[in-house]
């Protein structure tokens, strides 16, 4: 019991303190808005071209928008010393690192929700029949981005040019998923059929398990180094 | 048995040596004041004690506990209050009180924690956010955290920084409290008068070694 109270009060911490700043998402929609304009005028005179490279624009746009909300999940623990805190509280380490998953994971996935009709808009992209498993890829994958993210972001927070050093470390151990992430949401949207691309989905929900697992254990070890 | 037993005791930074071989002990139901110049290492003892650091060397037992090897065990007996206040700053004084304690397994009523924000006198400002909070006004929130807490062992560094005279007679009350219940109260403080009026034992750090103080030396210490 303590450790799911635990996590619905970082979750409730977390998401009443960017309710009340909006700080998070709205640099998130901010950076992600401009991806999607830029890519939409470069490609303005080939939309052949656009839909070939559509799934790692999504990507390129999900990703680099969720680091930005990643990065911010600890720094804000930095005033008054709040890390401190969890650190000290005797509470299982790992519930408070999945209260801090469960949050992030809220921000990135909200921001695609409301990004992807742009990119259905600014693309011409006929989504009609694959909506339901696009939203599987998403939540697969911003799952997998969270999970791993939300360690490096405790992992780097305290180091000076952590704004630098959390997609340096990041993005190698991301590859895996954001490669599952494209070529499952290429596959859907070119109209493949579900055993052309179902590998990627599975391969993104091992990586969510490992990431997942691996990052809760080590999640004590960083809080308190 | 003791309720804090320090032996041996040192902490680097590189070659750098805060202190070293520091040895004492500290009683239940005792307020233990820590003095000594800046830089001398009181706040990196406190923070050795709160579990947030390492020693280099030697060992302390808090209430019969590991403080390196059953941090999880110690954590569970302390509150330390620091300069930081441990406060979310979007967050109002009545969530804050509700989240910190939660995260110390403890879900309290409304009206007691309307309670402890009257006895430390923000009671008037439960709904506001932190941020719009004095230095003073969080201090005596992190008070009311401490009140609702009860911890076995309260840490205080430089408790009455920030504080005016209602500030101070709260957090004395808040230490005889603790005392009464059979608590231990470890403050650093540069303020000997004030500490003077509530430690039991006391302790002078400098130049990396540790004097400790008889009740007489405590109160001699102070006047000088």
């Amino acid at each position: 019991m303590s450790f799911l109270n635990t996590i619905y009060w970082v979750v409730w911490k977390d998401l009443i303190s960017e309710w009340r700043t909006r700080e998070t998402i709205s640099s998130m929609l901010f950076f992600a808005l401009i991806v999607i304009l830029v890519f939409s005028f470069s490609f303005a005179m080939d939309q052949d071209a656009a839909r070939q490279l559509i799934a790692g624009i999504i990507w390129v746009a999900f990703t680099f928008t969720g680091i930005i909300g990643i990065g911010k999940s600890f720094t804000s623990e930095l005033q008054n010393d709040c890390i401190e805190f969890l650190q000290m509280s005797p509470v299982p380490k790992g519930a408070i690192y999945l209260g801090k998953v469960t949050a992030n994971f809220l921000f990135m996935f909200a921001v695609e929700i409301l990004l992807f009709p742009l990119f259905v808009i600014f693309f011409n992209l006929e989504v009609v029949d694959s909506v339901g498993m696009l939203l599987l890829v998403f939540f697969l994958a911003t799952l997998g981005l969270a999970a791993v993210g939300t360690l490096f972001s405790a992992l780097t927070v305290q180091i000076r040019a952590r704004e630098v050093m959390l997609p340096v470390l990041l993005l190698p151990l991301a590859v895996p998923v954001i490669i599952a992430a494209v070529e499952a949401t290429r596959g859907i949207l070119n109209g493949d059929p579900y055993n052309f691309y179902s590998q990627w989905l599975h391969l993104l929900l091992i990586f969510d398990i490992i990431f997942t697992v691996v990052s809760f254990w080590l999640f004590e070890f960083i809080l308190d180094s | 048995m003791s309720a804090i037993q320090v032996t041996g005791l040192s902490k680097a930074y590189g070659f750098y040596r805060i202190f070293e071989e520091v040895t004492f002990a500290i009683h239940p139901g005792t307020c233990f004041a820590l003095f000594g110049p800046n830089g001398a290492g009181k706040t990196t003892l406190l923070r050795i004690l709160a579990t947030l650091q390492t020693p280099s060397g030697g060992q302390c037992t808090i209430y019969g506990q590991d403080g390196v090897a059953e941090k999880e065990a110690v954590r569970s007996i302390l509150l330390f209050i620091a300069h930081g206040t441990h406060l979310y700053e979007e967050l109002s004084a009545t969530e804050n009180l509700q989240f910190a304690l939660a995260l110390r397994g403890q879900s309290l009523e409304p009206a007691q924690l309307k309670r402890a924000l009257d006895q430390t006198g923000i009671g008037a400002y439960g709904n506001l956010k932190i941020r719009q909070f004095s230095a003073g006004m969080k201090k005596r929130l992190a008070l009311a955290k401490a009140i609702l807490a009860q911890p076995k062992l309260l840490l205080l560094d430089e408790p009455y920084n920030a504080l005016d005279d209602g500030g101070v007679a709260i957090t004395n009350q808040l230490i005889q409290d603790t005392m009464k219940r059979g608590g231990t109260v470890v403050m650093t403080t540069h303020d000997r008068n004030k500490a003077a009026k509530i430690a039991t034992e006391g302790a002078i750090l400098q130049n990396g070694h540790i004097q400790l103080l008889s009740p007489e030396q405590l109160q001699t210490h102070v006047l000088s």
